[in-house]
């Protein structure tokens, strides 16, 4: 029988790991690629909530609504974020994290 | 008993391919184990009923979002990364690690879904506002779609055999939601508008 805590916990196990990845990898693309899939496990518990909490036999779609919200809000993000590392590369020739130490130096 | 396998194999093939992701040196692997992530967590969408999040997740997620990081990784000319300091790797790996196991331990001390202590259970019970999240999820009954649908469109519906998951999913976006969705359709179109002014080359004079 699977319940919503099985939901939440690969939820967070798939946060987890791009927690991780966002912590470990230097090269700013997989950072962002992490991140990504950050959200996407943030919609697996919002949808788990959605038809956990659901009455009448129907699930809230409050929640699912809101998932598709991330959904948009993911896609402009990366639109905009893939246009930085863009910008990144041409100033500096690297998308290497390491890199970004000007006030460092 | 099949949801449950169905279940369990997407999850471990979602859990595999994220590990992928972090684990691979070379970013055009990476992507190719995000895609079919994300492929896995559709299919765990999927067994939640929320049908029409499932398709979105491929469209979006597996199809365009993937399609711009490969666009990226291939016009920038990339060299594997070397290899980072242990010490590093163990900190990134103890943090994700402490995130997961407070998670695991709120998933399950949910309301109701304790099973081993049955000390919190009548505290519980007092308060009947208290949700409860635990034991199976809730049936789904295309009746009450049904009715919902008659309540909004005003006609008799034919009987249904499933949930229609877009159809309800549309008249919560559109009705009660519907400001919120304008408003995300401007930050699209300022995210299409601010990717173009970023990337364009700037010209001296």
């Amino acid at each position: 029988m699977i319940t919503l805590a099985h939901y939440l916990i690969l939820s967070g196990i798939l946060f987890a790991i791009g927690l991780a990845g966002v912590l470990i990898r230097k090269n700013i693309i997989v950072v962002f690629m992490c991140l990504e899939m950050m959200l996407s496990a943030a919609n697996v518990a919002l949808v788990a909530f959605s038809r956990a909490q659901g009455t009448h036999g129907l699930p809230v779609y409050d929640g699912q609504v809101m998932a598709l919200f991330v959904v948009g809000i993911a896609a402009a993000e990366v639109a905009i974020g893939l246009a930085l590392i863009v910008c990144m590369f041409r100033a500096r020739r690297t998308v290497e994290s390491t890199a970004l130490n000007t006030m460092k130096d | 008993m099949t949801e449950t396998i169905l279940f369990y194999v997407f999850a471990v093939l979602a859990v595999i391919f994220a590990i992928g992701v972090v684990a691979f040196r070379n970013p055009v692997t990476s992507a190719m184990n995000m895609a079919l992530c994300f492929a896995a967590t559709a299919g765990i969408l999927f067994g939640l009923g929320a049908q029409f999040l499932g398709i979105v997740q491929i469209i979006v997620y597996a199809g365009a979002i993937l399609v711009l990081f490969l666009f990226v990784v291939m016009m920038l000319d990339l060299k594997n990364e070397e290899t980072p300091n242990f010490i590093a790797n163990l900190c990134g790996v103890v943090v994700a690690a402490i995130f997961a196991a407070m998670v695991t331990s709120v998933a399950i001390h949910l309301p109701g879904a304790c099973t081993c202590c049955e000390g919190d259970q009548p505290a519980l019970a007092a308060q009947d506002d208290t949700p409860v999240l635990g034991g199976a999820l809730p049936e789904l009954k295309p009746e009450a779609a049904a009715q919902v649908m008659q309540h909004v469109t005003g006609q008799e519906q034919p009987a249904m055999n499933s949930i229609p998951d877009t159809k309800l999913l549309g008249i919560a976006l559109f009705s009660k939601y519907s400001i919120a969705f304008t408003i995300l359709s401007f930050g699209l179109l300022a995210g299409a508008v601010g990717a173009v002014a970023l990337s364009r080359k700037l010209r001296k004079d």
